[in-house]
């Protein structure tokens, strides 16, 4: 649903009266359309795009959506904005110019325009480095924060939680010992 | 600071209870059944229930920051509350801000006051874990020689467990142990197949041990007009259907119904007044919330339930030429004895097997391992310790949170991550404090709050004691998990000297600071929870307990709170008050 079928169907519901606060959670509530622009705060549109298609790389669409329909890259951006501590958004960003960089000297293109078998071997690469790595005051690696993110901005959304995962606000009772083919799928 | 004092009519009240949590609503419920008219001062703000547990049934991507929460906030004004594990982007409306409510420690003894201002208190947020005492409790300072006795029994409180659970609605199991008794119990919840397979193990492996499913205040069937639970899981988001015990699910409704109860929020209660000549309190001095102004109330008989460090300050701040240092507090015991439990020290596993089960639904509920260690025969005593601890737990399969450290990215890993992981559990033990005169709070002589009450100074450290059976609470825990047939077994211990992660507080089970016993020289309340001296004064919360045991303890506050009211009613009845 977009925008101005939202605001139609609202003012349908409400014989033609505009209800102001019926109004914007239908709004925030149906940003899936896809039509709801975003602007990144601290990414820029270039960073953007990279976040995107590194998110779905990690968590890709298969039979469920992936990190790009969960919109984690503005959860990515989110964090970064609002939440990180300098140094640790500061070594974010930098982590995505390595990306690059990387991938310049490796195959003398963008990331983006990389192989994605390219692209595999070379996020491959950085996590083997980043699990290696000896834990360091600095803070984590680049691959590990951009993994953690992905991971809790794709679990947490509606799309994760209801659609890969299996979220309940009620579920109405408590069966300790359920066959686990009939519940079904792990429990966001 | 106060220009106007509003002096209410006199005599307005019988009544005037402090504070809304867990022990003033029950106050204030039987007082008023009991007919008399009842002011209850809140000194937070009016909380309707259902309406603003704004947080509750909140799905993830309803959080702005999906659970993990406003760090930058966090940090500038949640810097105790936000290490109590309730807290969160669905509960901080629970919890006081730091900032605008200040108090002090040392700076190497950390402590960590955590609490809620509103109508109904912490009885919103709780655990709701339910354990009774026994006289292994109550006798315990005396046998030892620790402090001073408990001038109760456990037959004295004994009718009124059963009176505040049958109100209160307790699921559990009984199990006959003499030192952790059992109770009119709603049916238990139920364990899941790692925690049954757990329970045998360890019961075959130490037949003088057992595992039971948790106590808890909340309910398995519609009770008293409240509905079953639904197993949403969070519980201190609120709970509309009422379905675990709080003061607004259970208590004031009830006490509301009398038409006998009038509430105040915004009241910040300053003082006792106390009255020379009568030698009686008349009422309380309150700094309004909002307007800073003072007004005063009176009653015949005061109830103070404003938590144990609330009321503590409350009774040092009510001075007088009688009482230079706090009201009641001739024995020079008034702010000291403070206890807490001591936890975040047990052990985590894995239990192999089960990969064909699951659960449905989010039980709000663990199991329990009643204590073993020091229950008065040989074979149970630990030579390095005194009294004992219990552990919960409970077993869980990993979810999508063990994705982080896995390795690995793509279709095959998203995948792997649609199946819950194995199944661990975890043991933690909450271990018994014994009273220090040296633990103690103070009021500071020169900083004040944003309402002219002093602030107040913790003193508190866990001592030899304490130390020495935390390493016996993992090693017993590790132990257990092994025998039981469980993997990967790590004992944990979160206590460092000086650091955060198991410092007191932290258990939010403070109590102590105006402790009960037999003689005024050396204790502050009687046995019916009277200030020794001025015995229209009642202290009910966790403030009157004299040792901690070991079981979480708001189930005794309860039922010492019921006891003291139906007694004050009756020393009314027959002109004493
Ligand atoms: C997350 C969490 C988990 C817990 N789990 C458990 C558990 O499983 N089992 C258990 O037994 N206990 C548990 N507790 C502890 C339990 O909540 C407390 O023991 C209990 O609430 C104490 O009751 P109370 O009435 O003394 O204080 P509170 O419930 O804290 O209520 C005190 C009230 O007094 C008000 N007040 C304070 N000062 C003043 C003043 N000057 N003037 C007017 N009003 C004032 C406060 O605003 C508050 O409403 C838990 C607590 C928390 C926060
Ligand atoms: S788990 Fe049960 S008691 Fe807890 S909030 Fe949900 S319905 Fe209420």
């Amino acid at each position: 649903m977009n925008r101005r079928e939202a605001i139609k169907r609202v003012g349908l519901l409400f014989g033609g009266v505009l209800y102001a606060p019926a109004v914007a959670g239908l709004l925030s509530g149906c940003r899936t359309g896809g039509e709801a622009a975003f602007t990144p705060r601290t990414l820029t549109p270039e960073q953007n795009e990279l976040v995107v298609h590194l998110t779905e790389m990690i968590i890709p669409e298969t039979d469920t959506p992936g990190a790009k329909a969960a919109r984690v890259n503005e959860f990515v951006d989110l964090i970064l904005t609002d939440w990180a501590p300098a140094e640790d958004r500061d070594r974010f960003l930098a982590g995505l110019a390595d990306v690059e960089a990387r991938s310049q000297a490796a195959y003398q293109v963008a990331f983006l325009e990389a192989t994605p078998e390219q692209q595999v071997a070379l996020l491959t690469q950085l996590e083997d480095e980043a699990l290696a790595a000896p834990p360091s005051p600095d803070g984590q690696p680049f691959f590990l924060m951009l993994k953690q993110l992905t991971l809790l901005g794709y679990y947490t959304s509606e799309i994760g939680a209801t659609q890969e995962l299996q979220w309940l606000a009620a579920p109405g009772r408590y069966d300790g010992c359920a066959p686990l083919e009939e519940v079904g799928r792990t429990w966001a | 600071m106060y220009e106007h004092i509003f002096i209410q009519e006199r005599q307005a009240y019988d009544a005037i209870v402090v504070g809304s949590g867990i022990t003033g609503g029950w106050a204030a419920k039987e007082l008023t059944e009991q007919g008399l008219k009842v002011l209850l001062l809140e000194r937070g703000r009016h909380v309707e229930h259902g309406r603003d547990y704004t947080g509750e049934h909140k799905a993830p991507w309803e959080l702005p920051f999906r659970g993990r929460g406003d760090r930058r906030l966090y940090e500038a004004e949640y810097d105790v509350q936000r290490r109590c594990y309730a807290f969160g982007e669905a509960t901080r409306h629970f919890f006081v801000n730091d900032r605008e409510n200040p108090y002090e420690h040392d700076p190497d003894k950390p402590f960590s006051w955590i609490r809620g201002y509103h109508l109904g208190g912490r009885s919103l947020m709780w655990g709701r874990q339910c354990y009774r005492w026994s006289d292994l409790d109550f006798e315990a300072n005396l046998r030892e020689g620790i402090a001073v006795d408990w001038p109760i029994r456990y037959a004295d409180l004994e009718p009124w467990y059963d009176y505040v659970e049958r109100f209160a609605g307790i699921s559990g199991q009984p199990e006959g142990l003499p030192h952790l008794p059992d109770g009119p119990f709603l049916p238990p919840m139920m364990m899941n197949c790692a925690e049954q397979h757990l329970k045998a193990g360890i019961e075959r492996a130490f037949p003088e041990r057992k595992m039971t499913i948790g106590r808890v205040a909340v309910l398995t069937v519609p009770h008293n007009g409240r509905a079953a639970c639904h197993y949403c899981g969070p519980c201190e988001r609120g709970c509309t259907p009422g379905a675990y015990f709080s003061s607004l699910s259970a208590t004031l409704p009830a006490a509301r119904a009398t038409g006998n109860l009038t509430i105040r929020p915004h009241s910040v209660v300053h003082s006792v007044i106390y009255d020379e000549e009568k030698g009686r309190a008349s009422g309380v001095r309150v700094v309004d919330y909002e307007t800073k102004e003072m007004h005063e109330f009176y009653a015949r008989i005061i109830f103070l339930c404003a938590s144990t460090l609330g009321t503590t300050q409350i009774l040092l701040n009510s001075t007088s030429s009688r009482f230079p240092n706090g009201l009641g507090n001739d024995s020079g015991e008034l702010g000291h004895n403070l206890m807490d439990h001591h936890f975040v020290v047990g052990a985590t596993a894995t239990i192999p097997g089960f990969e064909d089960r699951y659960y449905f639904g989010n039980r709000p509920n663990g199991i329990y391992i009643p204590r073993f260690r020091n229950l008065g025969d040989r074979a149970t005593r630990h030579r390095d310790f005194l009294r004992g601890y219990g552990y919960q737990g409970g077993a869980s399969r990993a979810g999508w949170n063990r994705g982080m450290a896995m390795r690995g990215f793509g279709a095959d890993f998203k995948h792997r991550l649609r199946e819950p992981g194995p199944w661990t559990m975890w043991l933690g033990g909450w271990g018994e404090t014994l009273p220090r005169h040296d633990n103690y709070v103070e009021l500071d002589p020169e900083q004040t709050d944003a309402w002219g009450i002093p602030l107040l100074k913790v003193h508190c450290t866990w001592g030899e004691n304490e130390l020495a059976m935390r390493k016996d609470m993992a090693e017993q825990a590790a132990e257990m998990l092994e025998a039981a047939g469980c993997t990967n077994v790590q004992p944990f211990d979160a206590y460092t000297e000086g650091g955060l992660g198991a410092e007191p507080g932290l258990c939010i089970h403070e109590m102590g600071t105006a402790r009960m016993g037999r003689d005024p020289k050396t204790s502050v309340l009687n046995a019916y929870n009277q200030v020794h001296a001025v015995p229209n004064v009642f202290v009910t919360d966790g403030a009157c307990m004299t040792s901690s045991a070991c079981q979480n303890p708001s189930l005794t506050y309860m039922a010492l709170t019921a006891r003291a009211a139906h007694h004050a009613v009756e020393e009314m009845k027959r002109g004493n008050l």
